[in-house]
C-alpha cells in the first residue's frame, strides 16, 4: 500500500522539480550572461596585466593587488568612499524621516506637500548633477549669487578641497530624500490603527508615541533603506562625474570613480588594475552588508 | 516579542534580493573588458604595409564606402556634415562616406580600442592630438606619408607649424584637421577702467601681474578677480613651450620613446609658484578644472584677463557684445619677455586604418583627406567653426578674407603661428599616456594652488607617472 503512493509522490515530486525550473530558467539565463559571466571576467582580469588596447596580456599573479594596496592614493580613495556614503546615507534618511512625520499631520494640502517632497526621485542622476553644477558655478552659481547679495564672500563648493565632497553629498542626499520619503510615508501610512488606538488609550502621545510605537514599527522600512542605501551610495557615478570629475586633488573620488578613471578615462585601459579594484568593491558592499544583516536586523520588529 | 521568529515574508525576501543587487554592485566592468584574442596580431597591414595602388579605386565596382568616425558635436558637427555631403555629391556612384559621431574624443579613443579587437576599425577615425603616440603604438594605421609619397604630392600648403605636431622625422603620420590655438584674451574695457593702456596686453608673467594688481577687486580694481584661467594641463603645455622648453625627454619623445615628463623642471614650477601666489593674493580666480566655469567668470566680466583656445573667439565676441565691452586677444604670453619658444598646436587629426581594410577604401578615405585639407574646405571649416585652417591657401581664399576683416582678433591667432619657429618644443611631446600626463600635471597644479609647495606638488605628480609610462613602453616593446 505504502509502495503506490510513494511512486506517486516521487513522479509529482520530479514534475514540479521540472515546473521550478521551468520558470526559473528565464532569470538564470539573463542572470548568468549579465551578473556571473561578467563577475567571473572581473576576477579573470585582475589578475592579468593589460596592454595598450586593453587586451588582457597574461597572468601576472597578485601584481594589481600588491600595488593597489601599496598606493597612498588607494587608501584616498577608500577614505572617501566611506565619508560619501556616511554623508549621504544618514542625512537622507535622518531628512527623508522628518518630512514624512511632518506629512503625517493632517494639514490642509498634505498630499501636494508628499508630492512635492517625493518629486526629487524622479530626476535622473544626470538632471540632477547638471542642475547642481549650475548651483555651485563658482562665478555665475545661483548660491554664490545670493551669498554675494547677503554680502557674503563666495564659497567654492566645488574647487575647496575641503568642501568638495561636502558639497557633492548634499546634492546626492536631495536626489535620495525622495525614494526614501516614499518608502517610509508607505511604512507609517501602514502602520496597524489598533496598535496606535491601544498606546493612545494607554495615555501615550507626541513624542512618546513616536518614539516607543511608532519608530519600533518603521524598523523594517528604515533597515531596508540603510542597507539599499549603503550599496546605492557605494555606487555613485553620475553626480561626481558631472560635479567634479573626481577633484580637487582627488578629493571625491570614491572607488567606483577610480575604477572608471583606470578602465577609461584619459584613453586608460588598465582593466586589470580596474577589475582588482571592483574585486575590492564587491568585498567591500558584501562585508558592510553582511555586518548590517548581523547588527542591524536583530533590531528590527518584524510583525 | 521575538524578532526572529515572527519575521514576515517581506523581511525575507528582502534578504535573497540584497545579494543579487551586491552581486552586480561593481562588475558592470568586465563586459567591457573585451575579448582575449590579441589585437596586434591582426595587423596584416600596419604601419609597415606600403599605400595601395595609385589604381584601386578605378578597378573597384560600385560604390565604395568609407566609414568615418569623428568626435565633433554642436555647430561642429553641423560643418563637418556639410563638408561630408560635398564629397558625397561630388563623387557619387565612386565614394560615399559615412560619417558617426562617436562621442567625445576619449569616448571615440575607447570604442576604437575595442573596434580593434573586434577587428571592426572605421576605415578613417578623428583622433585628439594627445592620442598621437598612441595611434602610431597600435599599429592599426597607414602613415600619410606613404600617400603623400606615391602621389608625390606638394604639401607645401600645409602649415609646417601645424604639420609638425604630427610628424616624426619630417614624415607625416595623420592628417591635421581641426586645429587650435591657445592665445592670451584680456577685457579691453576693464583695462581702461583700472588705467592700463587697453593695446598693450601684458606678454609675461610678471606683467600680469602688474595689470592684475590694478585689475583685482581686493586692491581697488574694477574687476572680481585680474587674472583667471582653469586648470588645464594644457595651458602648463604652453608655458613650458612658450618658453622653448621640451615637456617630456628624448627630445619631447621624437628621437626615441619618452621615459619621462619634465613638467617639474624649474621653469614649469616657476609658473605653477605664480599661479598659486596669484591665487593666494586674491589676484586670480581659482575655478577649478572646468574648463566652462573660468569661460563663464570671462565672459560675466568677473575676470579681465583669460588664457583659452581660439576655439573660445566665437563665445567670447559674442559674450563681449551682449555685455557690452571690449574684447582683446594677444600672444600667448611667456613666463619671462624675450624666450624665442611659441605655442603649440591642439586639436585633432585624420588617421586611415590600414589593419583588416580594403586598399580600395584606404584609398577612398585618402581621397577625402585630401579633400578636407584642400584650401577651400579649410576655409569654409574655420568659417563655420573657428578652428584653425590647417591650409596656408585657405587664409587667401575670399571668404577667409572677408570673415578675417570681421572678425579681426582671429589675425593674431594667424600672426603667433605664422612667427612661430618649429623647433621640438614647439612641436610637443609625443608620448603614449600623454592624455594622464596632462592630468596629472593637473593634480600637480591644483594641489599647489590649494596650498602644497609647488616644486613638491609638481614632482610629486611626474613621479606618479613613471610606473605607467615604462609599463606604456614596455608593454608596445
Amino acid at each position: 500500500m505504502s509502495t503506490p503512493v510513494n511512486s506517486t509522490v516521487g513522479a509529482e515530486g520530479r514534475r514540479e522539480r521540472w515546473i521550478a525550473v521551468g520558470y526559473l530558467l528565464p532569470a538564470l539565463i539573463v542572470f548568468g550572461i549579465f551578473i556571473f559571466w561578467p563577475l567571473v571576467k572581473s576576477i579573470l582580469l585582475s589578475v592579468q596585466g593589460t596592454d595598450i588596447l586593453g587586451n588582457p596580456s597574461g597572468f601576472v599573479g597578485g601584481v594589481n593587488y600588491t600595488r593597489m594596496f601599496h598606493d597612498p592614493e588607494f587608501l584616498t580613495v577608500l577614505w572617501v568612499t566611506f565619508a560619501f556614503t556616511l554623508l549621504t546615507v544618514i542625512p537622507s534618511i535622518a531628512i527623508a524621516l522628518a518630512i514624512a512625520l511632518l506629512l503625517q499631520s493632517r494639514i490642509r494640502g498634505v498630499r501636494f506637500f508628499r508630492t512635492a517632497f517625493a518629486l526629487p526621485f524622479a530626476f535622473s542622476v544626470a538632471t540632477a548633477s547638471v542642475i547642481f553644477g549650475v548651483l555651485f558655478n563658482p562665478a555665475s552659481g545661483v548660491l554664490n549669487g545670493i551669498l554675494s547679495h547677503l554680502g557674503v564672500d563666495k564659497v567654492q563648493w566645488l574647487t575647496n578641497p575641503d568642501l568638495a565632497l561636502w558639497s557633492v553629498s548634499g546634492a546626492t542626499v536631495w536626489m535620495q530624500v525622495g525614494y526614501n520619503l516614499l518608502v517610509l510615508s508607505a511604512g507609517l501610512g501602514a502602520l496597524p490603527e489598533d496598535v496606535l488606538e491601544a498606546a493612545r488609550l494607554d495615555g501615550a502621545s507626541g513624542l512618546r508615541l513616536q518614539r516607543s510605537i511608532i519608530m519600533p514599527l518603521l524598523t523594517p522600512q528604515l533597515f531596508f533603506l540603510i542597507v539599499v542605501g549603503t550599496i546605492h551610495s557605494l555606487q555613485s557615478f553620475g553626480q561626481i562625474k558631472i560635479l567634479t570629475v573626481g577633484g580637487p586633488e582627488n578629493r571625491t573620488t570614491t572607488l567606483v570613480y577610480s575604477i572608471y578613471e583606470q578602465a577609461f578615462a584619459n584613453n586608460n585601459s588598465n582593466y586589470g588594475y580596474a577589475s582588482a579594484q571592483a574585486m575590492v568593491l564587491l568585498l567591500i558592499v558584501l562585508i558592510i552588508t553582511a555586518l548590517q544583516f548581523g547588527v542591524l536586523e536583530r533590531r528590527v520588529f518584524y510583525r | 516579542m521575538k524578532t526572529t521568529t515572527t519575521r514576515a515574508p517581506g523581511g525575507r525576501r528582502l534578504r535573497y534580493a540584497v545579494p543579487a543587487v551586491v552581486a552586480s554592485a561593481s562588475l558592470f566592468l568586465a563586459a567591457c573588458g573585451g575579448g582575449s584574442d590579441n589585437g596586434s596580431d591582426g595587423g596584416d597591414g600596419g604601419s609597415s604595409g606600403g599605400a595601395p595602388a595609385a589604381d584601386a579605386l578605378d578597378k573597384a565596382k560600385g560604390v565604395t564606402t568609407v566609414a568615418f568616425w569623428h568626435a565633433m558635436d554642436g555647430t561642429n558637427a553641423e560643418q563637418l556634415t556639410k563638408l561630408v555631403d560635398e564629397f558625397n555629391s561630388a563623387n557619387s556612384g565612386k565614394i560615399q562616406v559615412k560619417a558617426t559621431y562617436a562621442g567625445k574624443y576619449d569616448d571615440a579613443i575607447t570604442k576604437y580600442k575595442a573596434a580593434i579587437q573586434s577587428k571592426s576599425t572605421p576605415d578613417l577615425i578623428q583622433v585628439y592630438d594627445i592620442g598621437t603616440r598612441f595611434m602610431i603604438d597600435a599599429k592599426q594605421t597607414i602613415p600619410m606619408q606613404k600617400f603623400i609619397d606615391r602621389d608625390k604630392l606638394d604639401v607645401s600648403d600645409l602649415q609646417p607649424n601645424i604639420a609638425g605636431y604630427y610628424s616624426i622625422n619630417d614624415k607625416l603620420n595623420s592628417m591635421p584637421f581641426n586645429t587650435s590655438m591657445p592665445v592670451l584674451y584680456y577685457n579691453k574695457s576693464l583695462f581702461k577702467k583700472a588705467g592700463l593702456d587697453p593695446e598693450k596686453p601684458p606678454q609675461d608673467l610678471a606683467a600680469i601681474r602688474a595689470a592684475a594688481e590694478k585689475l583685482s577687486k581686493t586692491k581697488g580694481g574694477p574687476a572680481d578677480y585680474g587674472f583667471g584661467a582653469a586648470i588645464y594641463g594644457w595651458l602648463l603645455e604652453q608655458f613650458i613651450a612658450t618658453d622653448g622648453k621640451e615637456y617630456c625627454d628624448q627630445g619631447n619623445g621624437r628621437d626615441g620613446k619618452a621615459t619621462k615628463v619634465l613638467f617639474d623642471q624649474p621653469e614649469s614650477v616657476e609658473v605653477v609658484k605664480w599661479w598659486q601666489q596669484m591665487v593666494k593674493d586674491g589676484l586670480a580666480a581659482n575655478t577649478g578644472r572646468d574648463t566652462k566655469a573660468a569661460q563663464a567668470a570671462f565672459k560675466s566680466g568677473q575676470l579681465a584677463i583669460n588664457l583659452e583656445s581660439t576655439g573660445q573667439l566665437g563665445g567670447y565676441s559674442k559674450a563681449a557684445k551682449d555685455g557690452g565691452w571690449e574684447l582683446g586677444a594677444a600672444n600667448y604670453p611667456h613666463i619671462k619677455a624675450g624666450t624665442d619658444g611659441g605655442p603649440i598646436i591642439g586639436g585633432a587629426s585624420l588617421w586611415i586604418n590600414s589593419a583588416n581594410h580594403e586598399d580600395v577604401n584606404q584609398e577612398a578615405a585618402w581621397q577625402f583627406v585630401k579633400f578636407l585639407a584642400s584650401p577651400k574646405s579649410q576655409a569654409a571649416w574655420h568659417i563655420g567653426t573657428g578652428y584653425f585652417p590647417i591650409s596656408k591657401g585657405a587664409l587667401n581664399e575670399p571668404a577667409d578674407v572677408s570673415y578675417r576683416k570681421e572678425n579681426p582678433l582671429f589675425d593674431v591667432a594667424v600672426k603667433q603661428l605664422e612667427g612661430t619657429k618649429l623647433s621640438k618644443a614647439t612641436q610637443g611631446c609625443l608620448l603614449g599616456v600623454m592624455p594622464q600626463a596632462r592630468k596629472a600635471s593637473e593634480d600637480g597644479l591644483e594641489s599647489a594652488i590649494n596650498g602644497t609647495d609647488a616644486q613638491e606638488a609638481m614632482t610629486k605628480a611626474a613621479d606618479s607617472l613613471k610606473g605607467q609610462i615604462s609599463q606604456y613602453n614596455s608593454s608596445v616593446g
